[in-house]
């Protein structure tokens, strides 16, 4: 009878975790409703609470200033830009169900003609069907998973219509990534022994496996490699097993969010504190020094975009920045800013061919699709066939003293 | 003999890991024997007493000058205001979510008590945020090795707590006054009643040290972890849960045992398997331990039922 109680209590909890889940996905922000008018909306979909906020937000004011320089600049005669900024991390972490319903609530509003977003790669895949089969665009800032847009695993993803482009994204992509990373492992700060850790989602899975085996053509050798579950808090064991094949760094692939400020901290109670750490762009902020504290020090971070610091034409972008938000630009301040900017441009050209009416947002992406060189602050590029940006400029940042630091940049465009 | 030195470091990352299992199944444990509920929102007590501790630090001003015995006075200070706190809450709880479903079907309190889980989680996100939130790592952490095997302060802190509070409970149960109606109440409520045992307050006594031992883990993890996050203490919960029912529940000395035990199946799953199946053969231990020995491996202590 007893073990009857349990056994009931058991399931009751499970079906309770279930619809707590869906009851998760109802939290974040809708997007405010249609104005009409003379006003253009640019939807921004990214993690702006919790442990992806520090990627996110930093992101999203890169798109608000963007939509503010637009406005001022007159980029599209006789409308008013206006952004529309949702979040879609449930329970602080980027959540691919919810963004899903924010490109549903997106599309249902007539003056949203395109979508800033996402920032993670499960969330991208989660949202592309729709931006496909609902035909609205979707420019993704810091997207880097490659099957996103290449390859048959692409195509599966557009459901609706296979060959229509309706995802772009003007960061980099994760097959160029992760082997620079493995590249600067082994060459610049002379790693030879490596313990691979990724979360398992779709960005952190694919970018560890991408390191891996550059880092193993590069003539370093992988240890082993193990995956987190996501809400793990304790990793001393796993970090002890990895301790005792002596590594001289570990990879983790992941987002700070999934875990990887806590491996960074929990490797120094497993002794092997004072190895290397390399991650990739899902730990390049600072929510990764909060979470790992003074164990940071001595990591490194792949970022797949130019770093906006070192480029001429983004200086005013940089102080305008500063001047409106007063915090740290984050590594894709400026992508979130050139995302868009490529919309508001697509916009503005297809008004003009539309003969000044509110074009649709068909003729959005006709213009997004056409193929033509953007002249923008991260540099100049246009979008291929597959929607990926031409652009291919990978930087490199250490923490140093507690802090993220410039390292070096390479670009891979052949 | 790098294999067995491998084996002890992950027996000791399991003790500490365990320990805090320990401490969360004693509360699930002491509730499950006196009034039969399995009390879902143990967990989120547990995680309020991180939160609890995190506020209580934020108030003591903390310098690189306070060192030695005053570091440890502040650690005792702030566990057991954090216990007091929780404490509380969990008195809070019984009062207001379960006293009037005492008597209702078994699924009704078991609902309210999710419910309960959901509202403390919910609090706590819009009190502190949805990010991990960093605990101050105050007191002294030296790293012992013992014949090749690495331990910390803050490991052998928790497995210490968790043993003094194991055995301060079962003192509490089995030797003073307050025990003994515990215990009469647990073996038949409406007898005890009769025998003049305030019913009421000897359940509220149970769930103020259920939820004290909670608010003590809740601290304990966060001086551990030196982080502290919303929803830890939903899966902490589970995995507490399994430990009692492990051990048998309404057993204390098998909720004490369980938790260990859970700890120690995790580090070596993730050892010698992989990280990603903990959570898989946790679980699994759970289905069997409930299919081929329902009362756990020390046997449940429960209301006699004529």
């Amino acid at each position: 009878m007893r073990c009857y109680i349990i056994a009931r209590c058991v399931s009751v909890l499970a079906v309770i975790t279930l619809t707590e889940v869906s009851l998760a996905g109802c939290s974040g922000n809708a997007p405010s409703s249609t104005t009409g008018g003379s006003v253009v909306k640019i939807g921004s979909d990214l993690p702006v609470s919790g442990g992806d906020a520090s990627d996110g937000v930093p992101t999203a004011n890169g798109v608000k200033l963007a939509v503010i320089d637009a406005n001022k600049r007159k980029l599209i005669p006789g409308y008013t830009v206006v952004a529309s900024v949702v979040d879609d991390a449930v329970n602080g972490v980027h959540n691919p169900s919810q963004g899903a319903k924010n490109i549903q609530a997106f599309a249902s509003d007539s003056a949203v003609l395109g979508v800033i977003g996402p920032f993670n790669s499960n969330v991208a895949k989660a949202e592309i069907p729709l931006s496909n089969s609902l035909g609205i665009a979707l420019v993704s800032p810091a997207n880097t998973n490659p099957d996103l847009t290449k390859g048959s695993l692409a195509q599966q993803l557009r459901t609706t219509n296979p060959n229509e482009i309706t995802y772009f994204r003007v960061c980099t992509t994760d097959d160029i990534q992760g082997p620079a990373g493995a590249d600067y492992a082994v060459q610049v700060v002379k790693l030879k022994r490596a313990y691979v850790l990724d979360d398992n989602e779709t960005y952190g899975k694919g970018v560890a496996d991408q390191w891996a085996a550059q880092f193993q053509k590069d003539g370093g050798t992988v240890l082993g490699h193990d995956h987190i579950t996501k809400g793990q808090q304790d990793f001393h064991a796993l970090l002890t097993r990895a301790a005792s094949l002596s590594p001289d760094v570990v990879f983790y692939g992941g987002t700070t969010s999934t875990g990887g400020g806590l491996v960074r901290k929990q490797m120094a109670d497993a002794g092997i504190g004072n190895i290397a750490y390399f991650g990739a762009d899902g730990v390049r902020n600072e929510q990764f020094l909060t979470d790992a504290g003074n164990a940071a020090n001595g990591s490194y971070a792949t970022v797949a975009t130019v770093n906006a610091a070192k480029i001429p034409a983004a200086q005013a972008f940089l102080k305008e920045y500063q001047a409106q938000f007063n915090q740290p630009v984050g590594s894709y301040s400026a992508n979130g800013y050139v995302a868009a900017m490529t919309i508001i441009e697509a916009v503005a050209s297809a008004m003009k061919d539309a003969g000044g009416t509110f074009p649709t947002r068909a003729q959005v992406l006709d213009q997004l699709r056409s193929g033509k060189v953007h002249h923008s602050i991260i540099g100049n590029f246009s979008f291929d066939k597959n929607g990926d940006t031409t652009n291919k400029i990978i930087s490199i940042y250490g923490v140093r003293s507690g802090g993220w630091v410039f390292l070096s940049q390479k670009n891979y465009a052949r | 003999m790098p294999d067995l030195h491998q084996f002890a470091q992950q027996l000791i990352n399991g003790i500490a890991l365990g320990g805090v299992y320990a401490l969360i199944a004693l509360g699930y444990t002491m509730v499950y024997g006196i009034i039969e509920l399995i009390n879902f929102a143990h967990g989120d007590v547990y995680t309020l007493g991180s939160y609890f501790s995190l506020s209580i630090l934020a108030l003591i001003p903390l310098s690189k000058y306070t060192q030695g015995w005053e570091l440890w006075v502040i650690a005792i200070a702030v566990i057991l205001l954090a216990a007091l706190l929780c404490g509380i809450v969990g008195v809070l709880i019984e009062r207001l979510a379960y006293r009037r479903l005492r008597n209702a079907p078994r699924l009704a309190p078991l609902i309210t008590a999710i419910g309960v889980s959901l509202i403390l989680e919910n609090i706590m996100q819009i009190w502190k945020g949805t990010s991990e939130v960093s605990f101050p790592q105050f007191l002294p952490d030296h790293v012992h090795v013992l014949g090749g095997v690495g331990f910390h302060d803050r490991a052998v802190l928790v497995v210490a707590v968790s043993l003094i509070a194991m055995t301060a409970l079962n003192m509490l149960v089995f030797r003073t006054k307050l025990g003994t109606a515990m215990r009469a109440t647990a073996q038949d409520r409406d007898a005890a009643q009769l025998m003049g045992i305030n019913i009421n307050a000897t359940i509220a006594w149970t769930f103020f040290i259920g939820a004290a031992l909670a608010g003590v883990a809740g601290f304990i993890s966060g001086i551990y972890y030196g982080t502290t996050f919303f929803l830890n203490g939903y899966q902490a919960g589970l995995k507490a849960f399994t430990a009692a029912v492990l051990g048998g529940i309404g057993n204390i000395t098998g909720a004490m045992l369980g938790g260990f035990l859970i700890g120690i199946v995790e580090a070596m799953t993730s050892q010698y398997i992989s990280d990603q199946w903990t959570s898989v053969v946790v679980f699994s231990i759970l289905i069997l331990i409930l299919v081929f020995r329902p009362s756990g491996l020390l046997g449940e202590q429960v209301p006699e039922k004529a």
